[in-house]
């Protein structure tokens, strides 16, 4: 029951890490001097009347702390709240997630089933010239920002008309056959998951490199290499399940780095994600879809970490009896 | 200094080293090199192709460097602007040529530049020359180049200077006094941490104050970058200073009763340095990145300003990237950089962590 | 073997590699230098071939007519007949839609998706701009008197017959209530009264207002909605209403009766609208319309994305702005789309002074004191339009594709002053204007009549690459007179609420969306009181009468202009209005860009007109296509 505990226990720990988050950014939103009714002030036939109760449903009229404690509350209660535009917030991110979700488990696909093994032959090939030039080409992926290298990257679809261009469906997407549809996705998918995927390729080759030589340097690969166990062995049997372990702990975190990373190229891209989503709404002060979103995106983080601590306790013994 | 024999001996170290050096070379000089400043504009002149330099003239024959300016014209039938060139008066391109004023290094004042074509004063209207053409508003893009230069490459390395000494200090206390202090600090450090730090930088950017002048919005920005990266950089200094202050050398000090500050200052922090210098090398990249991005939603360093990040901005128009290729100089230049502060950090810190220990 | 010959080739490349690597770059780069000072003065050919400039004169179809056959009214279109099918996809920028509410919209968006759904008594005739019937089969004004006749045997989408029982629910029920979006019960209001409607028969409504008052003819264009559907959720009240018709309602449960139904709505990507086959508008071979089976509407974040779009085939329709022009029409000729030109666009871009002299409710002034001297002057205005130079801004911003404005009306406004013709840049009358109101230049310097430098800020929304560019060159323009201006482009959203509610700003670059065919829609910009009478904020509720004369004489205007029924007792009152403005130049327009427009050459029937633009006529259009190459 050791892991149960563990468990309850990080999960408990995690509430005022969600109070600290909240406070922070809802403080931040609310006293910037950003107007959620900029677009509607600015139409001409919108009336006095109008703003008034746009005023009233948000509750801008309220001091800042009753706000926030509006909020809190219903937010508490499971009620997320509507957008400024007046849609529910909850239907919003489930519209949303989803998508994110998809692009994401691409993205970690590609990146892992890439990145790991590059990684460990990198690793095993230490400063040969293979290692240099998987740093280098890991490297210029990582150096385009990433909105540029989207915008080249869309001008290549128009251009051999291979892909198409942004979005996550074609039009006519209700009218095609299951395997039409799959195909449709996945060619929509293309190209935002290969931005991403050169982008956070090299972070992850890198620390499978760092961790790989760590374990090739411990002392019980030293002893399974003197017991004149093959260069394989050594490797396959040994040293790569120790060193796979720590990335775990990694999955968690490139969990959440996507889910912000992904913000300017599922802009350019037009995916219909949740990266998108946030960035127009900090950007228009719409605070009910920032806060829900903002905690979506934690609570994801903390999940994202807690199912790596118990992918690791499942897989390392040694964790497993310690706890901790 | 080993380092740097090191770094000389590894080819692409040296390159990286190398290309690093010329360009904070050529920003440090950037006044002197770019033949215009940065707010001149010629409105006459947007969006000018790049000026042709010629060495073999009309006749076949070698001659000095000259050029020619051009002439804008509008094409009511095809909506369409064109640039000829004006062929009735060759523009030499002279060496130390006299320009606009400026202080060189900020000090000296003068009005020669690395080369030019003549003063444009109104009366004598003098020859233009644009290496890398020009942008919306008639700008010479090379000179603002050069000028944007000096806010991309620093904006990383001014963070830096606010961030070290946070992240060092609270991982610093956090790790060394451990329990609840530890506690509450590393629970707030999370905190800021596990808010996706790309919107954080949003919001923070979209309520900087209006009524700024460019420097302090150029500050507000370093600072706002900092604040983000704090947080992670005093997680990994904490984790150090827990191991570091269990060796002897510290608890030698404390019997001796040396004052805590004192330890953390004295003997654990500089223990962390070779950390620090990779943590450097390696972060300044992302900030470059950063500002960027900033600059792509608007919310970066703004116009009249040039920074590399607002430059390219100008770039994503689909028909600037088919026809204007000039508009994309400003990518190629933060791709080098970023690509050489990678290379290096990674050299770095294959040398100064051979096993990799330290996460960035 | 292997191992071996792969440390080898390490070694190999570690060592030798390198080294006749770089000596290889070294010798490249050189080259390349020399090849790049290298160059021979061999002119260039710069004839180009110009299209055919040869102006294909679109012949519009007559006048819509009404039809009776069994006992249905039909509204019967003139446009030649075409064939049945296909489909076209278009764009929508921004967000997409937040509501299929006819009467909750409040952004364009969502008003454009709710009008493909609803159709209003009355419309505008896209060339004229006049009133005429749509839903309503005709109408009589008599005074103040406004008698409206249904057509007979029309119905919704579920086969209910439209009546006067539903123009009654929607105007008593919804409108009047002030339900959804109450700006349209503002806009029923005449001297602040809502106008009487009395159901007459089954087909026949009249509407009375307390005057004569003109505006409100359009206002008849309010969408009609079933009673049917609407009322069970009317009657549970505000909330209940306002998240009626959310986008997520099941598109299928929708009772409509505009061209086309609602198929599809997948957020962030698309609307997909399909034929319906009950609608009330049929060809001369006495077919139903719409012709096309679908419309979809791609949701696409920026104009960027709709260029890639258009360029990549996904889309059949672009509407290209300036720099873009030159692009599409010199492919025009081997392309498979044909370019409109729709004439100036309906928007206004514009230089705004804060004349604004009051203070705020800590007691601070809103605009400096030394600064409201000078916004407050005439003549400084008039120096700064003077200095602007908007010959350039056309030619540079928006690469040709522009014309410059003068005027608060915009240049295809039916209400346009034609007497106000503007000036070019002339820097030596600004710098008159600039002494006449006291001001004096010193050493490129300029000072106020009390030794004050002049310095000021200037604001625009950051990230548009238009209007940041505009700002780079007003301020040259206006440091050329020696002002220091501080140019601050900051995010959209804190610009509007400096600009509507804290008013603490000096100049700013901003736009309006206007309408071309009723002045009286720009009420809250030019009434004193209005809510977007931004150069002159007043709080709410202000009692204070401290209006300037000039803003008296614009408050009587549209007073006035409101209760004049016909155009030409209309249009001398809104010319005036003009000069005003013109003359006193709390605003300065800048320009007006030309709107262009593509579309694929297979569709048909497709009469531009500046007033509505391309595709109002979507029931019409039909895709022939014999014309494909």
């Amino acid at each position: 029951m050791e892991f149960v505990r563990y468990i309850s226990k990080r999960i408990l720990q995690t509430i005022p890490l969600l109070i600290i988050v909240s406070l922070i950014s809802f403080f931040i939103i609310r006293l910037s001097p950003v107007d959620p009714l900029a677009e509607l002030r600015l139409n001409p036939s919108i009336s006095q009347e109008t703003l008034d109760k746009e005023i009233k449903r948000l509750n801008l009229d309220k001091p800042i702390y009753i706000q926030y404690f509006s909020w809190a509350k219903s937010f508490v209660k499971g009620d997320l709240g509507y957008t400024s535009a007046g849609e529910k917030v909850s239907v919003k991110l489930k519209e949303r997630i989803p998508n994110t979700l998809l692009l994401t488990f691409v993205v970690i696909f590609m990146t892992w089933s890439v990145g790991v093994p590059l990684g460990i032959l990198s690793a095993i090939k230490k400063e040969s010239s293979f290692d240099r030039m998987l740093t280098i080409l890991a490297s210029i992926g990582m150096a385009i920002p990433s909105f540029f290298f989207a915008i080249l990257m869309l001008i290549f679809a128009v251009k051999t008309g291979w892909f198409p261009v942004g979005g996550l469906t074609s039009y006519n997407f209700n009218d095609l056959s299951l395997s039409g549809k799959i195909l449709d996705i996945a060619k929509h998918l293309c190209l935002p998951a290969l931005v991403l995927f050169t982008i956070s390729l090299s972070g992850l080759q890198r620390q499978m490199r760092a961790n790989m030589l760590e374990v090739l340097d411990s002392d019980y690969v030293k002893f399974a290499r003197a017991k004149g166990l093959s260069e394989g062995k050594v490797i396959f049997k040994h040293a790569l399940r120790n060193a796979v372990n720590p990335m775990i702990t990694l999955l968690g975190f490139e969990f959440a780095g996507l889910l912000s990373g992904a913000a300017l190229t599922e802009y350019v891209f037009q995916y219909p994600g949740l990266g998108r989503l946030i960035l127009e709404a900090v950007m228009k002060s719409d605070i009910n879809l920032v806060m829900a979103s903002l905690m979506m995106g934690t609570i994801m983080l903390i999940l994202g970490n807690l199912i790596a601590d118990i992918l690791l306790m499942l897989t390392d013994p040694r964790l497993r009896r310690g706890g901790q | 200094m080993e380092l740097i024999k090191k770094i000389f001996k590894d080819p692409f170290a040296k390159t990286a080293f190398l290309v690093l050096c010329i360009l904070y070379l050529i920003i440090l000089f950037a006044d002197f090199i770019a033949p215009y400043s940065n707010y001149y504009a010629n409105r006459e002149m947007a969006y000018a192709p790049p000026s042709k330099v010629y060495t073999i003239d009309e006749n076949g024959k070698f001659s000095r460097p000259y050029t020619y300016n051009y002439i804008r014209k509008f094409e009511p039938a095809l909506m369409q602007t064109v640039f000829e060139e004006d062929r009735s008066q060759k523009y030499y391109i002279k060496p130390f040529a006299r320009g606009e004023k400026y202080k060189f290094l900020g000090l000296i004042p003068t009005d020669r530049h690395l080369f030019g074509v003549g003063v444009n004063d109104g009366a004598d209207k003098g020859g233009e020359i644009h290496l890398l053409g020009t942008d919306i508003n008639g700008r010479d893009v090379f000179s603002r180049l050069l000028f944007g230069g000096r806010i991309s490459m620093t904006v990383g390395f001014l963070s830096l200077l606010i961030v070290f000494p946070i992240g060092l200090l609270y991982g610093g206390v956090s790790g060394y006094f451990g329990g609840i202090i530890d506690n509450l600090m590393m629970r707030f450090a999370e905190a800021t941490m596990a808010i996706p730090s790309f919107y954080l930088l949003i919001i923070l950017a979209a309520i900087l104050p209006s009524g700024m002048t460019s420097v302090q919005r150029f500050s507000l920005i370093i600072v706002i970058l900092a604040l983000i990266g704090w947080a992670g950089f005093a997680r990994v200094v904490r984790g150090m200073v827990l191991s570091i202050k269990k060796e002897d050398f510290v608890l030698a000090e404390k019997t001796l009763g040396a004052s805590n500050l004192r330890i953390i200052l004295k003997h654990i922090l500089p223990q962390t340095t070779s950390y620090v210098i990779i943590a450097m090398t390696l972060s300044v990249p992302s900030y470059i990145l950063a500002e960027s991005g900033l600059s792509f939603l608007g919310l970066g360093i703004q116009q009249p300003d040039a920074s590399w990040g607002n430059m390219l901005k100008e770039a994503q128009e689909f028909t600037n990237i088919l026809y204007r290729p000039w508009l994309l100089t400003p990518g190629v230049l933060i791709f080098l950089a970023v690509l050489s502060f990678n290379l290096l950090g990674d050299f770095i810190r294959d040398y100064l962590d051979p096993k990799g220990r330290t996460r960035v | 073997m292997k191992k071996i010959w792969g440390k080898y080739w390490g070694k190999y490349w570690g060592k030798y590699w390198s080294k006749l690597g770089s000596a290889f770059l070294i010798i490249l780069i050189i080259a390349l230098c020399l090849k790049a000072c290298i160059r021979a003065d061999i002119p260039e050919d710069y004839t180009r071939k110009l299209p055919d400039s040869s102006i294909d004169n679109i012949v519009y179809p007559e006048k819509n007519k009404n039809i009776t056959i069994n006992g249905i009214d039909f509204l019967q279109t003139q446009a030649p007949a075409g064939k049945f099918g296909g489909e076209l996809v278009i764009s929508t920028i921004g967000e997409g839609p937040k509501t299929f509410n006819p009467c909750n919209t409040k952004d364009a968006t969502s008003s454009s998706m709710a009008g493909m759904l609803y159709d209003g008594l009355l419309t505008t005739e896209p060339r004229t701009g006049e009133v005429i019937p749509l839903l309503a089969k005709d109408f009589e004004v008599n005074g103040n008197d406004y008698i409206v006749h249904l057509r007979h045997g029309i119905v919704w989408t579920d086969g209910k017959p439209i009546t006067a029982d539903d123009v009654m629910y929607t105007y008593e029920e919804v409108v009047f209530k002030g339900l959804g979006n109450p700006s349209s019960m503002e806009n029923m209001k005449v001297e602040g009264k809502l106008p009487e409607i009395k159901k007459i028969d089954d087909y026949t409504v009249k509407f009375t207002t307390a005057k004569p008052f003109a505006p409100f003819l359009r206002q008849l264009s309010y969408p009609i909605v079933p009673k049917h559907y609407f009322k069970p959720y009317s009657d549970k009240g505000e909330s209940e209403f306002n998240a009626f018709l959310n986008p997520n309602t099941p598109p299928e449960e929708i009772v409509s009766n505009g061209a086309f139904k609602l198929k599809e709505y997948v957020a962030a990507q698309r609307v997909v609208f399909v034929r319906n086959p009950n609608y009330y508008k049929i060809n001369t071979k006495n077919e139903r319309l719409p012709y096309l089976d679908k419309v979809v509407y791609m949701i696409v974040g920026d104009t960027n994305n709709e260029i890639l779009k258009f360029e990549a085939g996904e889309l059949d329709l672009l509407s290209i702005r300036g720099e873009n022009v030159a692009r599409y029409k010199l492919k025009e000729p081997e392309s498979d789309y044909k370019i409109y030109n729709l004439g100036p666009d309906t928007g206004t871009l514009f230089l705004i002074i804060n004349l604004n002299n009051r203070k705020n409710n800590e007691g601070k002034w809103n605009v400096d004191p030394q600064k409201q001297k000078w916004f407050g002057n005439r003549d400084f205005r008039a120096a700064i339009d003077w200095a602007v130079d908007r010959k350039n801004m056309v030619q540079n911003i928006a690469q040709g594709v522009a014309k410059p404005l003068f005027t608060a009306e915009s240049l295809n406004s039916i209400y346009l002053n034609k007497y106000i013709k503007g000036h070019p840049k002339d820097k030596s009358v600004a710098e008159k204007s600039l002494e006449k109101a006291g001001f004096y230049n010193k050493n490129g310097i300029l000072y106020d009549s009390d030794g004050n430098r002049v310095e000021f800020d200037l604001y625009t929304n950051a990230g548009v690459l238009e209007r940041e560019a505009l700002g780079v060159m007003i301020k040259q323009d206006l440091e050329d007179l020696g002002m220091k201006v501080n140019f601050k482009p900051i995010e959209f959203n804190t610009l509007v609420n400096k600009l509507s509610n804290t008013n603490d700003w000096d100049m700013a670059i901003m736009g309006l969306t206007g309408s071309p065919l009723e002045p009286h829609d720009g009420k809250n910009v030019w009434k004193s009181n209005g809510p977007l009478h931004i150069f002159n904020q007043r709080p709410q509720n202000y009692t204070v009468d401290d209006r300037l004369e000039w803003e008296k004489e614009l408050d009587e205007i549209f007073e006035q202009g409101a209760l004049k029924l016909t155009f030409e007792e209309r249009k001398p009152i809104y010319d005036r209005y003009q000069t005003i403005i013109y003359n006193q130049k709390p605003i300065i327009y800048l320009y007006s860009p030309i709107r262009i427009a593509a579309i694929r050459k297979k569709f048909k029937n497709i009469f531009p007109t500046p007033l509505s633009g391309l595709v109002y006529n979507l029931d019409e259009i039909y895709i022939d296509k014999g014309e494909i190459k």
